[in-house]
């Protein structure tokens, strides 16, 4: 049973270890295997969202690698928000890797190895409770997704995917230089133990440690796409492959869960001197991410730009209302967090499908094609989509209306559950009618762009929608086969199961926030209260 | 209960009937209007059964269904007397339009999609009338701004339908979401949602200090979507929908949303000054303005559009007036309009339908072609402009007693109200009267694309009914609406319910005196204006310039184009540079602003003092730094090799602070990624000093940029010296000492802690190796170079061999000798220097020197590596390393050692870790190689594809 904690790692890893030496001839078994790990990543997923909602605040896993003690070994930690998480990303990961059966698989080498690791990292990232093995595993999402960047070529994905790299790799510098220090300071690596130190810090030392975490979180929020480090992300999403740009939705938020996971840890409630250290800047620079995405939205003619922008404004959101500390507002941001990653998802793969019309490969890169003969090794291929569906652009069209809805915040989707529940904690902080406090000015200037943010998706959706589904009346209707429709039709299928059942799902929310607000629960039962260390075996 | 049944019946039941009407056949549209036929009947029944007995009776019929309870946001359904009027005016007019439709759509149409809107939007508008909770209410409002911009742009062909659609959600939608803002700030105030509570909270509300911005969130809510000035705009162009959809919307339903939220609230919100002067000025500037413009409209459903607005405003002002009368006269009144209008708009489709136009410039003696539609029409608009014995009559002279009763108040405002009412009512006379006049009267030859003749009877149907309805109300109003009005106003004002009189006879008083005045008049004026009508000219004299349509635009273009890509360009950009260099300084603001609030210190702890000779090394090192940094532009051959240099000394520093490992793998990945490198720089297009590189700005640039750098690094090096000189903190480090051996069963520290104690942190590193492997290869194998680093280089001109003929031979035969220092490095690793992944790399450097010996075509024949599988096998036998402690119960990755005695050879220490560090050494190697390979096969493919040279000397291998 305790093994489940390593199973999202173990998991990918394996059936992308088996996968590397695989050639085309053997694609129909390398698809199967990459589908059967997807699904058995869901069952996962699934059972310890399940395991960890059934206890209390404190995490349901404590995994310690190698049988170490927690603050010497590396520790996976299981629980709500790491269960969360794992979800989305077992759900957004089958999603897209059935998107790329149709066609996206073929488009370059090594595709679906690639995506296995993707998840390892991605799932690595949420589970380890080790500073430096998260460092690991951002380098391990990271290196994937280069090369998922970069898949399918063409001179829009190499030039994006190239900057993408160099500025995540000046991150990644800045997440060692950050680690380091903190480490140099505080002793440990081990998160929860990091979160017992710093409340004894003695008082010279503060200064450094702060500075090691500023440093820090300057790559988790570059990697989130906080204003001004965020400009890498619209044109690489947009210029990415469909389903690598629907796995990289969730990417954005992993600097968004570190950010989070880390700030209410080490600088919750209980830590001292640090308590509440850098939220100011997080809220300011949130608010600043979403007017950024706002505009951009707004500036933008382009659909799949349309849909890196929103990535942005849903990564601003996150961002401030963490940055507003309120429980309330947390369970809120957790909730829209899930929801716009689906939506997200979806409108990248729907993009796809909707503007399927165009001259598909004409951009491969080569100025010299001529030079090598005319066509190498990969052909395009004919587009074969499999079994057609029936009355496509009313699906189209209806999918792209939820994905619209969901991430301007409208009803009846679960884009307004999400923004409902922030704006009331923003205005209700202690729960509704229990003591209205009056509500400080940065709560109004959240509440009014988390608005504005919304009006200005509509405008834009509107107008994007209007143009591609409803101007262009000569185009061909786009094939579109049953299997990349599935996927965004899972997605929203989600989206509105989110909204049916929104009591439940936000129960669980709350449960979350709850327990991220309290950080002694994750600290007690990683590392011992008592300081004894488990003797190794 | 099953009241509770009957209502979420009511809401549901449009919504299923949407779901399968959509689901249905598009030729099946018999069926599908029989369908949305009975829906519709079947809603207002459902009504109609939770109407007697409780509502008549003054109770209300509520039902609530948990959905977020957390949030105070439950479904509660709520039906009282003036929910109940309104449903039924959705759900009823609803079925006179779906049997109206039937006939009106054409048989191209996709009929079950206008079926399934209608539906879905009939729904919406039952979950607004019927919502027990504010929340609830927004989000069916905002679902009746989504479904009103679907069924508006329902001929999505039409470019005027797309831009009147996008109008309307734009500017409805928008009101919706001040209005949830509203609706929030009212849940701060009451400490609820719920509208039972939020009803009985009115004297908080107009106290509290958030009543003002409350109030202004909810009527730009109200007033948008009632398409109140300046928010009137979009209702004109949301004709562009089909008739059956613009006489439900525009009389009954989507912009009597706003009147209905306007009266649900008035109870709580109304009464002050503020809530007169917003609604009373914007509903008196629309009804003059609605009015007036009507009048000059050529398109008969754009008069009735004006027309609309105006009856829209005139409401407004009634809501606004904050007396109970008032109030009596607004419900009555929308209830009126709704009848009337819907069946003016029914009738001018009718006209449509049969005569080809709308224009009335073009229509002419229809009294004679379709007698029969003629005379409805005349009589629904007679009771438009108020004429004696129609329900219009009736509330219009309500209206006009109620501004002369307000009048007595002191603000201009006030004393201006009958006059205002005077002048609309001669507006709306005069526009009734060019509507019947100009289309039903006049000769019977006019300019009309079809002969016109009577539609289907059934077509008709909805028109007798709404205009027989009109007539009753119009002559015996206590007998037929007066019940209904009476529950409606009992369960707005309750105790405060006024006693009023409906009857057609009041006396000869000044409201009949000021009506006779507005007939006569709006005669005159029509007879007056006829001539400037009959001319043609389009658009509104002394209005002219007013276009909300193209003020709209414009903020739209400014506000998406210019205004948000301006912005954009300032606040973002698209440049590596630009970006590094922001998250530079970022970094270094985060880092000040953490340090500055403290007095941050240096540690106490003593240097020791420095040596000459390493000092030295260091000096040579951050020479070649600077000199890579600086050559790195336009020289890379040059910067590489620079690199080089740094790299070595930083080697030379591990070896002289006693770590070994470290400078093993540092040499071994110096040599590795400089000779990769060097491969790939073949491959890059030579980059040329340009003339104009040196001019002042690029190179003031340069400057900054280097101050930048110098600043990052001054600032890291401040930290470090810092952290370095202070007692270091009671770690981990001490423990690992203390049980690498005891524990681990290795003597060399670091090893044991790559492979054991943090050995999962190694496996993922390797996996990050492995993935990186990969991509090279995906990206290479797709990479073409650019035309002008095709050809074959200098250097590889002529015979190579010759001059390559002693190194070549030297490789190759240190070839077997590198592999098996290789193989010692892997074995000695756990408990000396080495380890697997030196010894991977050094596999690899012994694989790269045979490709540079020998050319690709020549180790391939001789050697064929799978790169590939090593790597798979390497990642797998790591992998399986860590599964296999599972299988005694441990965790992942725990690991086991002992001695295994070799005999003579003596004791050699097995360790789990070992088989984990020959995965790693496998996977080093594999990843290695494939890089090496991949790049190398960059020159094999070129040559195969270059036309040019003549076969190079190969024969003799």
């Amino acid at each position: 049973m305790q093994h489940l904690a390593i199973a999202p790692i173990l998991l990918p890893l394996l059936a992308g270890a088996i996968m590397i030496p695989m050639d085309d001839q053997r694609g129909r078994l390398r698809a199967a295997l990459g589908v059967a790990s997807a699904l058995g990543l869901l069952a996962i997923a699934i059972a310890l969202a399940f395991l960890a909602d059934a206890g209390d605040a404190a995490p349901v896993f404590v995994y310690r690698l190698g049988n170490w003690p927690a603050q010497f070994g590396i520790v996976l930690v299981v629980d709500r928000l790491a269960a969360m998480l794992l979800l989305l990303s077992a759900v957004l990961g089958l999603a897209a890797l059935l998107f790329s059966l149709v066609r996206w698989q073929r488009m370059g080498a090594h595709f679906h190895a690639l995506f296995q690791f993707q998840l390892m990292g991605l799932n690595g990232a949420f589970l380890t409770g080790d500073l430096f093995n998260l460092f690991v595993f951002f380098e391990v999402l990271l290196a994937a997704s280069y090369g998922l960047a970069l898949h399918g070529s063409g001179v829009a994905r190499v030039k994006a995917g190239l900057h993408y790299i160099a500025i995540n790799l000046a991150a990644s510098l800045l997440f060692l230089i950050g680690v380091s220090m903190i480490y140099g300071v505080a002793g440990t690596l081990n998160m929860a133990d990091l979160a017992a130190r710093i409340p004894a810090l003695p008082a010279e030392d503060r200064p450094l440690l702060e500075a090691g975490a500023a440093i820090l979180a300057m790559a988790f929020l570059a990697k989130a796409a906080m204003w001004p480090m965020g400009f890498w992300l619209a044109p690489t999403y947009s210029a990415a492959s469909p389903p690598a740009a629907a796995i990289f939705s969730m990417m954005s938020k992993v600097g968004f869960y570190a950010v989070l996971r880390l700030s209410l840890l080490l600088f919750g409630a209980e830590a001292g001197a640090s308590a509440g250290f850098g939220s100011t800047w997080l809220f300011l620079g949130g608010l600043a991410t979403i007017a950024f995405g706002a505009i951009s939205v707004l500036a933008t003619q382009d659909l799949s730009r349309l849909a890196g922008a929103s990535v942005l404004i849903s990564s601003g959101t996150s961002l401030a209302a963490l940055g507003a500390g309120q429980e309330a507002v947390t369970s809120g941001a957790l909730f829209y967090l899930a929801s716009s990653a689906l939506a997200i998802g979806a409108f990248f793969l729907l993009v796809e499908l909707l503007e399927r019309g165009r001259e598909v490969g004409a951009d491969v890169l080569a100025v010299t094609q001529e030079a090598y003969g005319g066509k190498t090794e990969e052909d395009e291929e004919e587009v074969e989509v499999g079994t057609p569906i029936p009355a496509t652009m009313a699906v189209l069209g209806g999918c792209f209306l939820c994905c619209a809805l969901v991430l301007a915040g409208l009803p009846p989707l679960s884009g307004f559950i999400a923004k409902f529940a922030m704006l009331d904690g923003i205005l209700n902080p202690q729960g509704l009618g229990q003591g209205a406090a009056a509500v400080p000015p940065d709560g109004w200037a959240l509440l009014a762009a988390l608005i504005l943010s919304g009006l200005a998706t509509v405008l834009a959706m509107t107008r994007a929608g209007i143009r591609s589904l409803w101007a262009a009346t000569d185009r061909a209707v786009p094939r579109v086969g049953v299997v990349e429709i599935a996927p965004i039709l899972l997605l929203l299928g989600l989206c509105i199961g989110m909204t049916a059942g929104a009591g439940p799902v936000l129960r669980y929310m709350q449960a979350t926030a709850s327990a991220l607000h309290t950080a002694p629960s994750y600290m007690g039962s990683v590392v011992p209260v008592d300081g004894t260390t488990e003797a190794r075996p | 209960m099953p009241d509770a049944l009957y209502l979420s019946t009511a809401i549901g039941l449009p919504y299923l009937g949407a779901l399968v009407t959509a689901l249905l056949p598009a030729n099946a549209r018999r069926l599908e209007s029989w369908l949305a036929g009975a829906v519709a009947l079947l809603t207002l029944t459902m009504v109609w059964l939770c109407y007697y007995p409780t509502i008549a009776e003054g109770g209300v019929v509520r039902a609530e269904i948990a959905w977020v309870p957390q949030l105070g946001l439950n479904l509660v359904l709520r039906l009282d007397g003036l929910a109940s009027v309104f449903a039924v005016m959705v759900a009823g007019i609803g079925l006179l339009v779906v049997l109206y439709a039937r006939y009106y759509m054409s048989s191209d149409d996709p009929i079950p999609r206008f079926f399934a809107f209608l539906l879905a939007f009939m729904g919406s508008m039952m979950g607004l009338v019927l919502s027990g909770n504010l929340i609830q209410l927004v989000f069916f409002w905002e679902l009746t701004s989504l479904f009103s911009f679907l069924l508006i742009g329902y001929w999505q062909h039409s470019a005027q339908a797309r831009d009147g659609a996008r109008m309307a959600l734009t500017v409805t939608a928008s009101g919706g979401l001040a209005l949830l803002a509203g609706v929030l700030l009212l849940g701060h105030i009451v400490g609820s949602y719920d509208l039972d509570r939020v009803l009985a909270s009115g004297d908080v509300i107009r106290a509290h200090p958030l009543y003002l911005p409350a109030l202004v969130l909810v009527l730009l809510g109200a007033l948008t979507k009632s398409a109140q000035f300046p928010f009137h705009f979009w209702l004109p162009h949301a004709m562009a929908a089909p008739t059956p959809v613009s006489a439900y919307l525009h009389s009954a339903t989507l912009v009597k949303a706003g009147i209905f939220l306007m009266a649900r609230l008035w109870p709580v919100m109304a009464g002050t000054d503020a809530w007169f002067w917003i609604l009373g000025s914007a509903g008196m500037i629309t009804l003059l303005l609605g009015a007036y413009v009507a009048i000059f409209q050529h398109d008969m459903k754009g008069l009735l559009a004006y027309s609309t607005i105006s009856h829209l405003g005139l409401i407004t002002v009634l809501l606004s007036l904050n007396s109970p009368l008032a109030m009596v006269a607004a419900i009555f009144h929308t209830m009126n309009h709704a009848t009337f209008k819907a069946s003016l708009f029914m009738a001018a489709g009718i006209i449509d339908h049969e005569t080809g136009t709308r224009d009335i410039r073009r229509l002419s003696g229809l009294n004679a072609t379709m007698p029969f539609t003629a005379r409805l029409a005349m009589v629904a608009a007679a009771a438009m402009a108020g004429v004696p014995l129609l329900n219009g009559f009736i509330s219009k002279e309500m209206f006009i007693t109620e501004t002369l009763s307000a009048s007595t108040a002191p603000t201009l405002l006030h004393s201006l109200l009958p006059l205002g009412a005077a002048l609309a009512s001669i507006f709306a006379v005069a526009y009734s009267l060019r509507f019947i006049h100009g289309a039903f009267f006049g000769p019977t030859t006019g300019d009309m694309p079809h002969t016109p003749h009577e539609p289907p009877q059934w077509m008709r149907l909805p028109v007798e009914v709404l205009v027989f309805g009109c007539m009753v109300v119009g002559i015996l109003p206590a007998a037929t609406i007066g019940p209904f009005l009476d529950v409606a106003v009992r369960s707005v004002l309750g105790e405060a319910t006024p006693y009023y009189s409906l009857a057609v006879w009041h006396g000869f008083n000044l409201p009949l005196v000021m009506s006779l005045i507005a007939l006569a008049g709006g005669a005159l004026l029509y007879r007056l204006l006829q001539r400037h009508l009959n001319a043609g000219i389009d658009g509104t004299p002394l209005l002219r310039r007013l276009d909300g349509r193209r003020l709209f635009d414009r903020v739209m273009v400014f506000l998406s184009w210019r205004f948000a890509r301006t912005l954009e360009r300032l606040l973002g950009t698209s440049r590596l540079q630009t970006q590094l260099r922001l998250m530079v300084c970022v970094t270094i603001l985060a880092a000040v602003l953490a340090l500055a609030p403290h007095d941050f210190g240096l540690g106490v702890l003593q240097l020791s003092p420095a040596d000459p000779v390493i000092g030295l090394v260091w000096l040579a090192g951050s020479l070649c730094a600077l000199a890579a940094a600086y050559q790195a532009k336009y020289h890379r051959l040059a910067a590489l090799v620079l690199l080089g240099g740094a790299g070595l000394a930083v080697c030379i520093t591990f070896v002289w602070f006693s770590a070994p490992d470290l400078a093993v793998t540092q040499l071994l990945v110096e040599v590795v990624t400089t000779v990769l490198l060097l491969l790939g720089l073949r491959w890059m297009p030579k980059r040329l000093e340009l003339a104009g590189s040196g001019r002042l700005l690029s190179r003031l640039r340069r400057y900054r940029d280097f101050a930048i750098a110098l600043g990052a690094g001054l600032g890291l090096t401040a930290i470090s010296y810092a952290t370095m000189t202070r007692v270091s903190p009671e770690g981990i480090s001490r423990f690992f000492l203390e049980r690498a051996y005891t524990e681990g069963g290795g003597t060399n520290v670091v090893n044991v802690i790559l492979v054991d104690f943090r050995g999962f942190d190694t496996f993922g590193e390797i996996t990050v190796l492995c993935i990186v492997a990969l991509t090279v290869f995906a990206l290479l194998r797709r990479f073409r170079p650019a035309p002008e680093s095709i050809g074959v280089p200098d250097q590889q001109q002529g015979d190579v061999r010759n001059w390559m003929m002693v190194p070549a031979v030297t490789m190759k035969l240190l070839f077997p000798l590198i592999g098996v220092v290789a193989v010692y490095l892997l074995l000695r690793g756990h408990d000396l220097p080495g380890g697997g992944f030196a010894g991977g790399l050094m596999l690899a450097i012994a694989i790269l020197l045979q490709y540079m010996a020998g050319g690709t075509r020549w180790v391939e024949d001789h050697l064929r590596v799978h790169p590939l599988r090593w790597m798979s096998a390497g990642l797998l036998l790591a992998g399986g390393t860590g599964l296999a402690a599972m299988a005694f119960g441990q965790p992942f990755l725990t690991s086991y050692f002992a001695y295994a005695d070799l005999g003579w050879l003596g004791k050699l220490p097995v360790a789990s870790a070992l088989i984990f560090d020959i995965g790693v050494f496998a996977l080093v190697f594999g990843a290695t190689v494939l890089m090496l390979i991949a790049i190398a096969h960059q020159s094999v493919r070129s040559q195969r594809a270059a036309p040019t040279p003549p076969p190079a000397p190969q024969e003799e291998r």
